[in-house]
């Protein structure tokens, strides 16, 4: 009875919370006090797959669920990515039968790295994703090993691990384990040989912490490693970018499908190859999926296009205290041939927790910004004067650069007569700020 | 001046190469000579001829390799240690000048045994908090961020007073380590970037009293600064409980 009630009183107050707009994690909450292993006490279907990672994660489940829709598979997700403990709790109760059974065919679970080992302390998920460990957050996060240390407690002997071969921390997670998947990408076009970021998180061996090597960098520490001095290496892969054509728009999978990129970046080709893992694994054909994934886009609101005055511009939401997020909103902008602008503004660090720490910006390769294609960039918000000393760094003219504290100022001076597209960059936290200012906002 | 960055690579998890970029820059703009040597693991370096040593923070695995690797240095860190040498140690760095660093298994791992103080880790919860540090040197408080898992027992010199953030240990309000010219910090990334006033008086210290130094370019490091401090005591006052 004390299981049917939770159930009840979950699925009821979900609704309520989705009549006035409040979260999801507020529901699961109160099961879990209610019932605290109500988790387990839910018969799950018989697919349990769960994605975990420093970025991407909620492009990739998103891809994933539309992957397995499109091909009539009955699928429940956490679509506003709540993705600890209580946010799963409400996903899974909201879908199950009084009775306690999720119906769907496939439980898919966006999950939050550093709490996984609570929720899957009650739900063992059969396929477990694990993207990537960048430096994310570090102010909560510690850094990527102490990530790994507590996503390690959250995987079991039984789990079909889904491992990204090119990240040599995540692949350490496979490291003489029988039951994993690889994905990966072999050499691309666009590789370098040698890192080009101002870190490295790649120059020791994860395993031995001896010097590593690489033969082809696809960009940081993702590429194709090995360990001189303890054997450690890159993982041959089961699912490959075989290759990737940005300026074209084209990724190839297995040397046999071809997928048209609505979002031209190698970040946005790993999640759609993380995707396309899952469905292989569920038994979807890969060409269907090429075709389901052509131009797809997100619709979870990390691109908005928007105009400001006669200038048309393209938001490009990234976030504070990841600088492989800002990197690759960075590529975008300096991929576009025409010009461009670029707007960066770090008001609120974060829309969470309170934090003045800025020491992420260091980072980021805003180097890459000295390029043919950007014109003039623009700093603002709160930490304008942070902003304006990290490019005093590079080698960027200071006369291309100007500085506002106030997200209206900077507005209003890029409502001007230049024929740059405008590209801005900033995050979940302060996003807000800015759309609430210019025409448009629609996603795509 | 001849600046040497010790273990450059590995010991650099939150921008801290930036306090290198930081007193290069000062000293190029105050027509003072400056080479940086960068150096790592693979290593041997005769520390002697350096005017100023830096190291960074890692990850606590790094930061044992590290401190297996640094027994080497033990002796001539502490001849330039008593001879004045500015010494530089920011994040978990200072940490392995104690007599050891307990980690979260259990294992005790041999510190560099400068100081009597003993480090222990744990694994469960980050610690980490924005700060406000006030110093004897300094008239104006440090801002910045910590960012650690550890407890330090021991240390009789600390480099400054907690106004807002974490001191050494959990009933401790005195953070960091001081002594002759050595400034050891829990504050992470780039410290000298952050706090001009400190950038300045180090850059006095490794120069010498005589040297003159250019302060006038640091116009957005200062507004950026006074802007932190402002957040950070806002911040204060509002979780204070009156």
């Amino acid at each position: 009875m004390k299981k049917f009630f939770t159930i009840l009183i979950t699925k009821f107050l979900r609704i309520i919370g989705k009549l006035v707009g409040k979260g999801s994690s507020l529901p699961g909450k109160i099961a879990l006090k209610l019932c605290p292993d109500i988790l387990s006490r839910v018969k799950l279907p018989p697919y349990i797959i769960a994605v975990t990672g420093s970025n991407g994660k909620t492009s990739t489940v998103e891809m994933i669920a539309h992957l397995l829709t499109e091909n009539g598979k009955t699928v429940a997700w956490n679509k506003e990515g709540s993705n600890q403990i209580e946010g799963v709790t409400t996903l899974v109760l909201s879908k199950s039968t009084l009775g306690g059974r999720v119906k769907s065919d496939i439980l898919l679970i966006e999950s939050d790295e550093r709490f996984a080992r609570y929720t899957f302390r009650y739900i063992t998920p059969t396929h477990y994703v694990i993207t990537n460990l960048y430096r994310d957050q570090l102010t909560r996060n510690g850094h990527p090993e102490w990530v790994y240390d507590a996503l390690a407690d959250s995987i079991s002997d039984k789990m079909q691990l889904i491992l990204n071969a090119d990240d040599p921390l995540v692949s350490l997670f496979g490291y003489e384990r029988d039951n994993v998947l690889w994905f990966g990408a072999d050499k691309l076009s666009t590789d370098t040989a040698y890192n080009d970021s101002v870190y490295d998180d790649g120059a020791y061996c994860p395993h031995c912490k001896k010097p590593m090597t690489y033969s082809t960098r696809h960009y940081n520490h993702i590429g194709h490693y090995a360990c001189p001095s303890c054997g450690y290496h890159r993982h041959a892969t089961d699912y490959t970018v075989t290759s990737v054509d940005l300026e074209k728009g084209k990724m190839v999978i297995n040397g046999k499908d071809t997928i048209d990129l609505a979002l031209r970046s190698l970040y946005n080709m790993y999640n759609l190859l993380a995707a396309y893992t899952v469905g292989s694994i569920v038994g979807l054909d890969g060409a269907d999926m090429a075709h389901n994934l052509k131009e797809y886009v997100l619709k979870n609101g990390r691109i908005v296009s928007f105009t400001i005055g006669q200038r048309p511009g393209t938001l490009l939401v990234s976030k504070h205290e990841n600088s492989v997020s800002y990197d690759q909103s960075i590529r975008i902008a300096t991929a576009n041939q025409h010009g461009c602008d670029v707007l960066i503004i770090v008001d609120a660090v974060s829309r969470k927790y309170f934090t003045s720490d800025v020491s992420w910006l260091w980072d980021i390769d805003f180097e890459k910004l000295l390029n043919d294609n950007v014109h003039e960039i623009v700093l603002a918000g709160t930490y304008c004067n942070d902003l304006a000393v990290r490019f005093s760094y590079t080698d960027i003219p200071q006369e291309n650069i100007k500085v506002f504290r106030k997200i209206e100022d900077a507005y209003q001076y890029l409502d001007n007569d230049r024929q740059e597209y405008i590209y801005a960059i900033t995050c979940f936290s302060d996003k807000g700020k800015f759309l609430s200012l210019v025409k448009g906002g629609s996603i795509g | 001046m001849k600046l040497l960055h010790l273990y450059h690579d590995i010991m650099n998890l939150y921008g801290d190469y930036a306090n290198i970029s930081a007193l290069t820059r000062i000293f190029g703009n105050s027509s003072i000579d400056c080479t940086v040597d960068k150096r790592s693991l693979a290593d041997e370096v005769d520390l002697r001829p350096y005017d100023f040593i830096y190291i960074g923070s890692g990850t606590e695995k790094n930061r044992n390799v590290v401190m297996a690797d640094m027994q080497k240095y033990k002796e001539a860190l502490r001849e330039k240690r008593d001879s004045g040498t500015p010494i530089l140690l920011t994040g978990n760095a200072f940490e392995m000048l104690g007599q050891s660093v307990t980690d979260a298994a259990g294992t005790a791992h041999e510190g560099l045994g400068l100081y009597d103080f003993t480090v222990t880790e744990q694994n469960k919860t980050r610690t980490t908090s924005d700060a406000i540090l006030t110093a004897s040197f300094s008239d104006k408080p440090l801002v910045g961020f910590i960012n650690k898992c550890s407890e330090i027992e021991g240390i009789h010199s600390p480099l400054f007073t907690v106004q807002m953030g974490l001191g050494n240990n959990s009933h401790d309000k005195y953070e960091g380590l001081h002594d002759h010219c050595l400034f050891g910090t829990h504050l992470t990334g780039p410290v000298l970037i952050k706090n001009p006033h400190f950038l300045i008086y180090l850059a006095q210290q490794i120069a010498g009293e005589k040297a003159s130094i250019s302060v006038e370019y640091l116009t957005y490091e200062n507004a950026a600064y006074q802007i932190s401090l402002h957040e950070l005591q806002q911040r204060k006052e509002s979780t204070t409980v009156h």
